[in-house]
C-alpha cells in the first residue's frame, strides 16, 4: 500500500491516503501545468531539430533579409546574417538537451547512491561521505567549471557532466534526511521481522516507495539549472560555439544591435530562456508542495 | 560562553580540514594532466609547498603579466566583497516582505501575483538583464555611470556601485527560493500552538512567530546561497566590465593564467566555507534547540 507523510498538516496521523487530485490546489495544478507545457515544448523541439523537418534551415545565409522584425514569415524575425531566428531557437535545444539529461542522470544516480549509503548505514560511512561532498560544495559551481575548462579543453557534454558532479552534495543530502527519517518508521522494522533482504527493502521500500518524489524534484530542478549554466557559459563564448545556435549565444550575439534599437534579436532568446527557466522551477516546486517534500533549490 | 568557543574552535578545524581537502583534489587534477605548469609537483612535497604557498600568500607571479598575484588578486577581492554583501542585502530586502505578505494570505489574492513576480525575477537571465538595465539606463536617464570608473579622474565610484548590485540583487535566482522558505516556515509557525496562546493574550502575530519562523530560516539560506552568488557574480563583472574576482577568473581562465585561477579558487573556497562558519555560530546564538 502507498504511503504518504503528512507531517504539516496532520502531525499525529501517520497513514493517510489523500488522492492527488484533492491535495492539489489551483495554484499548484497551473504551475505543474506550466511546467509541463515548457517540457512537452522543449521535446517537441528537440525532436524537430534531430530529425530537420518543418523548419527553415537555422544555418542558411541570407543577406538581402536581415534584421528582419518578427512577421508571420519569420515568426521571431531573422538576425544580422538574415537566419531565421525561430528555427535558430528550435536547433537551439540540442546544446543542452543531451547534456543537462546527463547531468541530471549523473547527479540523482550518485546522489542517491550516497544518500542511501550515507543514510542507511550511517554508523560507518556518513562522516566519510559527507567530507567528500562537502569537498564538492565548497567549491563555487562556475568557477570549478571555469578550472576544467582550463585543464581539460572540454566539450559541453564533459561540462555537463561536471555540473553534474557538483550537484551531488545537494541531492544527496535530501535522499540522506528522507533514509534518516523512513528507517525509524514501522513499516520497515515489519519488513525485517518478515526476513524481507536489505536490497529490497532499500531499493523497493525506501527508494521506489518513498523517495522518487525527491529525484523527480530534483531531476526537474537540475534540468533547469543546467540550462542556465549552458546559456550562460555560450553566453560568455566558453560553451557553444557561434556558427552552432545556442540560446546563450544567440543573446551574446543580439547585444551588439541592441543599442541600434533593433533588441528583438536579443530580447526573444532571452525570452524563451526565462520561461523555459521559470516553467521548471514552477514544475519543480509545484510537485514539492504536493508530495509535501521540503526541497529547494 | 566556552560553548561556543569550543564549537567555533571545531568548526574551524573543520574549515580547515575541507579546504586542505579541497586543495588535494585540486593537485590531484593537476598531476593528471600532462604538461608543465605551477601548481604541479611531485609527490606529497610538493602538494606541502603547494599548501605553505598557499596559506602564507605568498602566491607568486602571473603568467601572463609578470605581475605579483598579490597585487591583482586582492583589490579584486574587495571590490566582489561589495558587489556580493551588497546583492544579498538587496535580495532580502525585497524577498522577506513578499514572503511575509504570501504567509499572512496563505497564497490567495495578491500573493500569488506577487509569487510568480518572484519566479520571473529569479528566472530572467542576469546577462539579459544586465544589458537591458544598461540600455535602459543610459538611454532615458543618465544619472547613473554604467562601467567601472578607472585612472585618475575616477570621480565618486560609490555611484557606479549601483547598477551591478541591483542586476546582482534582482537576478541571482535566488530570491523566489527565500520567498517560498520564509512563506513556508512563517506559516507552519503561525500554526504552532505557542503563537496561537500568544495571539490570545493579544501580542502581534510577527512578533511572537519572528524568532523561529522568519530568522532561523533566514540566516540559514543566505550563507548557504554564498557560492551561487560568486558563481552570478562571474557573469554580471564581464557584463558590467567591474574589476573584480570573477571578471578576473573568466580572463585567467581565456589566458590559460593557471596561478591566479588557482589563487581565485582557494579563495573562493575560503569565502564559501566562512560563510557556513559564520552560519553555525550565528545559529549557535539565535536556535536555542541547537547544541554544541
Amino acid at each position: 500500500m502507498k504511503r504518504y507523510y503528512y507531517e504539516r498538516e496532520l502531525p499525529n496521523i501517520e497513514k493517510f491516503y489523500v488522492p492527488l487530485s484533492k491535495r492539489a490546489s489551483v495554484r499548484d495544478v497551473v504551475s505543474i501545468g506550466f511546467g509541463l507545457f515548457v517540457v512537452s515544448y522543449l521535446v517537441v523541439f528537440f525532436v524537430i531539430s534531430i530529425t530537420n523537418s518543418f523548419i527553415k534551415d537555422p544555418m542558411e545565409i541570407d543577406i538581402s533579409r536581415m534584421f528582419l522584425p518578427p512577421s508571420l514569415e519569420h515568426l521571431f524575425g531573422t538576425d544580422y546574417l538574415g537566419r531565421d531566428i525561430f528555427s535558430r531557437i528550435v536547433k537551439g535545444t540540442e546544446a543542452f538537451f543531451i547534456p543537462g539529461i546527463i547531468s541530471i542522470s549523473i547527479s540523482t544516480t550518485f546522489g542517491l547512491l550516497f544518500g542511501i549509503v550515507s543514510g542507511y548505514y550511517a554508523k560507518y560511512f556518513s562522516k566519510i561521505i559527507f567530507y567528500f561532498l562537502n569537498i564538492i560544495d565548497s567549491i563555487p559551481r562556475i568557477i570549478l567549471i571555469l578550472l576544467i575548462i582550463v585543464l581539460f579543453n572540454p566539450s559541453i557534454y564533459l561540462i555537463m557532466a561536471f555540473v553534474g558532479f557538483s550537484s551531488i552534495p545537494k541531492v544527496s543530502s535530501y535522499i540522506k534526511s528522507k533514509v534518516d527519517v523512513l528507517k525509524r518508521q514501522h513499516f520497515i522494522e515489519a519488513g525485517k521481522s518478515l526476513g524481507l533482504s536489505e536490497s529490497s527493502l532499500i531499493f523497493k521500500h525506501i527508494v521506489w516507495l518513498s523517495s522518487k518524489s525527491v529525484l523527480v524534484i530534483q531531476a526537474t530542478l537540475g534540468l533547469g539549472e543546467t540550462v542556465l549554466i549552458e546559456t550562460s557559459l555560450s553566453y560568455l563564448g566558453i560553451g557553444v560555439q557561434e556558427p552552432i545556435p545556442s540560446w546563450g549565444n544567440m543573446v551574446a550575439m543580439g547585444k551588439d544591435f541592441f543599442f541600434q534599437g533593433k533588441i528583438w534579436l536579443s530580447t526573444i532568446p532571452a525570452l524563451v530562456i526565462m520561461f523555459t527557466i521559470m516553467g521548471l522551477y514552477l514544475l519543480g516546486d509545484g510537485l514539492n508542495s504536493i508530495y509535501n517534500e521540503k526541497v529547494s533549490r | 560562553m566556552v560553548r561556543f568557543l569550543k564549537h567555533f574552535f571545531k568548526e574551524l578545524f573543520g574549515m580547515l580540514f575541507l579546504v586542505v581537502g579541497v586543495t588535494a583534489i585540486l593537485y590531484l587534477i593537476f598531476n593528471l594532466m600532462p604538461g608543465e605548469f605551477p601548481g604541479k609537483g611531485r609527490g606529497f612535497e610538493g602538494y606541502v609547498n603547494l599548501l605553505r604557498r598557499l596559506f602564507t600568500f605568498r602566491f607568486g607571479t602571473s603568467i601572463v603579466s609578470g605581475r605579483d598575484i598579490n597585487s591583482i588578486v586582492f583589490p579584486a577581492f574587495r571590490n566582489t566583497l561589495i558587489l556580493t554583501i551588497g546583492s544579498i542585502f538587496l535580495s532580502v530586502m525585497i524577498s522577506v516582505p513578499i514572503g511575509i505578505f504570501s504567509a499572512f494570505r496563505g497564497f490567495e489574492t495578491y500573493s500569488w501575483p506577487l509569487s510568480i513576480l518572484t519566479y520571473l525575477l529569479s528566472s530572467i537571465p542576469v546577462f539579459y538583464l544586465g544589458y537591458l538595465s544598461l540600455y535602459l539606463v543610459s538611454r532615458y536617464t543618465g544619472y547613473l555611470p554604467i562601467f567601472y570608473p578607472h585612472g585618475a579622474e575616477r570621480g565618486n565610484p560609490v555611484l557606479s556601485y549601483v547598477l551591478p548590485i541591483l542586476v546582482l540583487g534582482f537576478g541571482n535566482e535566488s530570491i523566489s527560493e527565500i520567498v517560498r522558505l520564509i512563506s513556508n516556515e512563517l506559516r507552519r509557525v503561525m500554526n504552532t500552538k505557542y503563537v496561537t496562546a500568544s495571539k490570545a493574550r493579544g501580542e502581534p502575530m510577527l512578533r511572537s512567530s519572528f524568532h523561529e519562523g522568519l530568522l532561523i530560516p533566514l540566516v540559514s539560506i543566505i550563507f548557504s546561497k554564498v557560492p551561487f552568488i560568486i558563481g552570478g557574480a562571474v557573469i554580471v563583472e564581464y557584463v558590467f566590465n567591474w574589476p573584480g574576482m570573477g571578471r578576473l577568473a573568466f580572463q585567467s581562465t581565456l589566458d590559460r593564467d593557471l596561478p591566479v585561477l588557482i589563487v581565485i579558487t582557494f579563495l573562493s573556497v575560503i569565502c564559501v566555507r566562512s560563510g557556513m562558519l559564520i552560519k553555525e555560530m550565528l545559529l549557535l546564538f539565535i536556535d536555542p534547540e541547537r547544541r554544541a
